[in-house]
């Protein structure tokens, strides 16, 4: 089963994503603050990480480098999602993987999971 | 009830999964709208109503401003701006202060619905944590619309549904599990 960790604040957001990966036969953890990413990461070990712009206490852009930054976790591809595309170019220097722009649907979801797990 | 011309359903806290479990089981065909109001925070609207689309069989839509309200469409009110019914049976948006701490207000959706569709609406109310809703049923009643909660003993969060059972006369309490079976019920009681 592919495991997954979203990092949002949005807990509507997370409850959808939830349901929908779940459905996808996916194991879903969700957390609402980036403190200690790398530790959350770590303490997971999931295949993929969504990762969003807006989240306590550190940024997404920071605590995307934090877990590229860490031999342990920087292996696993991060997605990050924010409404503002300008933001992707920062995503990406952070060590992000690809970007999702939202709002996104249920198949963009499934086929970020598809193609990195 | 036997001539239902708009359902108008509202959720706050654990309506979700009570939706989730409903909107899969209502027929295609159903002869009038379902309008749905639910609190929630700006950031997923696209995200519900694409989740809400892959389980009904019929045609789901985020609410746009000044859409025609169509028979046999579930609408979804966007977060963030009150749903108001025109006298022209269409949807208007405003962003006018929050009430009940909400915005979407179930209790201004309901209002104003009850105001258009009198004694052709039917009213809805889920769970929740707030009593957002109540006096809209209320309002709904007086117009001699069809007052419905879910079951409180049911409810993830029971408040919603509850305070309105003590303060309005309702005319039905159902289960989730029986509450598409009496929608689409009610579209079969509605004369040709």
């Amino acid at each position: 089963m592919k495991k997954v960790l979203i990092f949002d604040d949005n807990e509507e957001l997370l409850e959808l994503c939830t349901i929908i990966l779940e459905e996808a036969g996916c194991k879903i953890k969700t957390s609402s603050n980036s403190d200690n990413a790398d530790q959350q990461v770590i303490d997971y070990m999931p295949d993929i990480i969504f990762m969003d712009n807006w989240i306590p206490n550190i940024s997404g852009i920071e605590a995307t480098r934090i877990i590229k930054g860490n031999e342990a976790t920087k292996h696993i591809p991060v997605i990050y999602f924010s409404a503002n595309s300008h933001i992707k170019t920062l995503a990406k220097e952070a060590g992000a993987d690809d970007f999702l722009a939202k709002p996104f649907d249920i198949t963009d979801l499934e086929n970020m999971v598809k193609k990195y797990t | 009830m036997k001539n239902c011309d708009a359902i108008i359903i509202g959720g706050s806290a654990g309506s979700l999964d009570v939706l989730l479990e409903v909107l899969p089981l209502i027929d295609n065909g159903i002869r009038f709208p379902i309008i749905i109001i639910l609190h929630r925070m700006p950031g997923s609207d696209h995200l519900l109503s694409d989740l809400f689309a892959s389980k009904a069989r019929l045609t789901v839509k985020e609410i746009e401003e000044k859409e025609i309200i169509r028979n046999n469409i579930i609408y979804l009110a966007p977060s963030d701006y009150h749903l108001l019914i025109e006298k022209n049976h269409t949807f208007s948006l405003d962003h006018f202060e929050k009430v009940n701490y909400s915005r979407p207000s179930i209790d201004v959706a309901f209002q104003s619905a009850a105001e258009v569709y009198k004694n052709k609406l039917a009213g809805l109310l889920l769970s929740g944590a707030n009593a957002d809703g109540v006096a809209g049923l209320q309002f709904i009643k007086k117009m001699g619309g069809y007052v419905m909660i879910q079951d409180p003993k049911s409810a993830t969060v029971s408040y919603m549904p509850a305070k309105a059972q003590m303060e309005v006369e309702v005319d039905m309490v159902l289960e989730p599990a029986n509450i598409a079976a009496f929608i689409n019920q009610l579209s079969k009681n509605k004369p040709s």
